[in-house]
Order: structure tokens, then sequence, then C-alpha cells
């Protein structure tokens, strides 16, 4: 990502800013000895609110001067704004995940059942490593709500459900034509002929 | 039966903004109308003690009483009763619906009548030392409500005190009930406590559950220190009957042995705990607001308004 900003100042000097993919080089002209400066700051200098800053920066330069007299006040004199770690904030969260956990909780024999039922299920498609293995977590995800997640140990696939190469016996599959043959009478084609594996 | 205009206490001038609201959200009528079939049969519940059941209880059975609505408040407490206390009819309180149920008395004379509210009854289901008869069990209120709803004028409404937890006393008191007012403060003790007895209220065949949040601080939930009457409907995902403010008439009103709601002039406790009896009623309910309104004072305009948000 290459990103280039000229900054003309109002006595004359003028900076341009150059961001490529791991630098920002700046290169900075006084106006009164005309000097040069170029400094190149890698990206690993950047923490993330300045990149952050420098798109914010980006679209203020679009902003009029009374625009930029209230954003600058603003920045100096911020309002207090609602604090997202306030009590009743950290007592909702609380109270979600123990009401999700505490509405879903199941019954060990309804575990149980659970766990025989997904290994009935599961075997028509898949070989189980062992039945004795097979774990039941209920926990609860911030996004999710209350998850309850099934581990299954997995010997192979059924012969039935396997990915096979099977289907791709016989298949022509990257077709590459070099010259088609309109100007030159002569047809220039590569390709790729699948021949199963007869040992797997 | 709500045709004769009730008792209302006058309002004063300008307590607070809550004051004029009742003529507002009332439109200007004078009595609630009755929805759906008598009795009604409520049980208040919480599952957490001390959220304000009895309270709440006591008011909103006076609250109807005195809109002219018959109504019995039953203390479904076997073992430690508080309604009464509560009512100020402690000492009138001889039979119970334990002596009813052996034998011993009639109903009638086992319902205890408020001096001031004629149309407010207390029943009291034991006296505190003795055991309920094994031979009903868990049915004893469903017969009671049956029994009541058998004489010749049966009340418009059963308030039910239900007992705190979800133990037999808790199975006893939801039996005869067909709504329910589940009341919890914005803590997370007692919502967590609150949903599980919603919970169970559904298990059981109760569908009409409303919630009255209690105990609210306007100022804390300003200040970001306790959930909103919001947070609190959102969390149990239940129809809000009302939100009732910390106050500290409600003691003084325990102590004197008279309802807040009869307080002249009302306070915010005793306003909030009326309008939720017209929504409880009317079968209505009500939109929370994030934080209540009040009086703010007027900014200064012009130049200063710019610096400040």
């Amino acid at each position: 990502m290459l990103q280039v900003h000229f900054c003309t100042f109002p006595n004359g000097a003028s900076s341009n800013h150059m961001l490529t993919n791991s630098h920002l080089i700046v290169e900075r002209q006084g106006c009164s000895l005309s000097s040069t400066k170029t400094c190149a700051l890698s990206r690993k200098d950047f923490s993330p609110i300045t990149q952050e800053v420098e798109g914010f920066l980006h679209n203020v330069v679009n902003m009029g001067l009374v625009d930029r007299l209230k954003l600058a006040w603003k920045i100096i004199f911020p309002a207090p704004t609602i604090k997202e770690n306030s009590n009743a904030n950290i007592a909702k969260q609380r109270l979600k995940m123990i009401l999700f956990s505490d509405r879903c909780e199941v019954s060990d024999e309804a575990k149980k059942k659970i766990v025989e039922n997904v290994i009935e299920a599961l075997s028509e498609f898949v070989e189980i490593e062992s039945r004795d293995n097979v774990q039941v977590d209920i926990s609860t995800d911030a996004g999710l709500g209350t998850v309850y997640s099934v581990t299954v140990p997995v010997r192979r696939v059924k012969p039935e459900y396997q990915e096979s190469e099977e289907q791709y016996r016989g298949k022509i599959v990257g077709v590459d034509f070099k010259d088609t043959g309109e100007s030159s009478g002569n047809v220039d084609v590569t390709f790729d002929f699948f021949v199963p594996n007869e040992n797997y | 039966m709500a045709s004769a205009p009730p008792r209302l206490p006058p309002l004063p001038g300008s307590r607070c903004t809550a004051v004029s609201a009742r003529a507002v959200n009332h439109g200007g009528r004078t009595a609630p109308e009755l929805s759906g079939p008598t009795p009604r049969v409520v049980v208040v519940t919480s599952g957490k003690g001390g959220v304000g059941k009895t309270t709440t209880t006591a008011n909103l059975a006076a609250s109807l009483a005195r809109l002219s609505f018959p109504t019995v408040a039953v203390d479904a407490d076997a073992g430690l009763r508080n309604l009464d206390l509560l009512l100020g009819l402690e000492n009138r309180v001889h039979l119970t619906a334990a002596d009813v149920l052996a034998g011993d008395c009639r109903l009638d004379q086992a319902l205890v009548r408020h001096r001031a509210l004629h149309d407010l009854h207390l029943l009291c289901l034991s006296k505190p030392r003795s055991k309920l008869p094994l031979a009903f069990g868990s049915k004893t209120l469903t017969w009671v409500a049956d029994a009541l709803r058998r004489t010749p004028n049966p009340p418009a409404f059963i308030l039910i005190d239900c007992p705190a937890g979800v133990d037999a006393g808790f199975v006893t008191a939801i039996a005869p009930a067909e709504e329910a007012v589940l009341v919890t403060t914005p803590d997370i003790t007692a919502l967590r406590d609150a949903d599980r007895v919603a919970g169970l209220l559904e298990c059981d065949g109760i569908k009409d559950i409303k919630i009255i949040v209690n105990r609210v601080r306007p100022d804390l939930v300003k200040g970001e220190d306790m959930m909103s009457a919001l947070d609190v409907q959102e969390m149990l995902g239940l129809p809000l009957l009302g939100v009732v403010p910390e106050d500290a008439e409600v003691i003084r009103s325990t102590n004197r042995g008279v309802p807040l709601v009869l307080n002249d002039p009302p306070t915010p406790a005793g306003l909030a705990l009326e309008q939720a009896t017209w929504r409880l009623v009317e079968r209505d309910a009500m939109t929370a607001v994030m934080v209540e309104e009040q009086e703010r004072p007027k900014k200064k305009g012009g130049l200063f308004s710019f610096f400040s948000r």
C-alpha cells in the first residue's frame, strides 16, 4: 500500500509523507534554509493508535477551518463518556453469562443420552476411535451464549463417505492454450490428465 | 364493581414530576377497567428473600381495596408470618386457614377485615408454631381459592404472598395461581434467583408473569453503578408491571402498620405502586426507560452552551 501526502505550510515549508508497506518516509523542507530532512520510520515504530490517527488526520485535512477548531476543542477538552467497564455493565455481563449457564444446565443422565445419541448419529459416517473418550462440555461464550461441545475422537471415515479420488478418475484439468491456432494453424495446449493411484 | 369513584387522597401541588403523570397516564379516568374473569388469583413471588414481596403484596392489596375491588390477601408463609404486620392487623388474627381445614371454624371467620379499607381481607395460612395438615399438602391453597370462589360474594382479587425460596412453601403458594408478579431488585443476585423462579413458574403452567423492579436508586443508575429497569427487563425478558424507587417512607409505613399507598401526600414509591396496581387490574405493562426523567436546572444559554455538552 502506498500513500503519499503533500502538506504545504503557510510560511513556505512543505513536507511530503510517503507511506509504503513497511516505512513511513517523511521529507520536510524548511523555507528559510533550503534544508531537506528525510527520515524514514519503519512500521514497527508505530503503535496501532498512531495509524488510526493517520487515517483520521487524512479526513481532517478536508474539513473547513471552523470545523477543525471545534474538533480541536473537543480533543483538548473531551466530554466525559460512559465508561465501558462501569459497575452496571460489569454486572450485566456477569448476569448474562450466569443466566445462560443456569438456563441451559443439563442433568447428568441427559448428558449421557446426548453422548449416546451423538455417537450413534456419527457412527453412520465415521469410525469412532474409542467410545469412552467422547466428552461433552458445557461452556459459555461471550458471542454465542451457552455452547455444548461434544468431542469425538475419530479413527477414519467410512469408505462410502470418503472424499475419494474416484471422482477425479479420467478428469482433464488445468487446460492451458498457448496457441489457439487461429493465426499459425497450430494448436499448442497443455493439460493434466488424472490417473488415480492404484494402491490407496 | 368499579363504578363508584374511589376515595383517592388529594394530590399535592408539585412534589415531583411523577405526580402529574397519574392523570396523564390514566387519561383522567378515576378507576381502571377490570380485565379477565374474577376472581383473579395472583401470586407475588421473588425467589430471593428481602426484595419486597410482602411490602408489594400489602400495598397492591390496599390499592385494590381503595379502588373498590374486593380483595383477599393471603399470607402463604406458614412459618414466618409478616403480612399481618404490614397491614397493621397482627392483633386481630386468631383463626387461620389451618383451623378452617381442620374443621374448627368457617372460612369467613378466618378472614380479617381491615379497619379502614372495607374491601380488604387478610387470611393467614397457619399459626407460626403449628404445622399444616398433611392431608392437603401442596394443594392447601388451591382448596382455599376454590372455597373463596364459592362464597356468596367472591373477591375480585386473591393476592398470595409467597414465601422466599423454591421449596415446598413456594410450590404450595403457586399452586392455585394463574398470574404471577415477580418482584426483584436490580442487583445480580436477585436477578439470578428471579430468572430461576420465572422458569419454575412457566413449568408450573403460569404464563402470565410480570416484573416489579423494587428499590431502584435513580442516582446510582445515573452513575452507572446500578442496573436500570430497562436492563432488568432485557435480562429477564418479561413485561414490566412497575418500577418502584427506594423510599424511606416504606420503613416508616411498615413501622406504623399503615400501607404506603394510603399516604397523603403520596410518596414516589406509593405512586409507583399505585400505577402498578392500575396496570395489574387492566393487564397492562409499562415500557421501561433507562433513567427516570427528573427536573433539570435550566442551562445558561448563549456563549457558554458551546463549551458544555
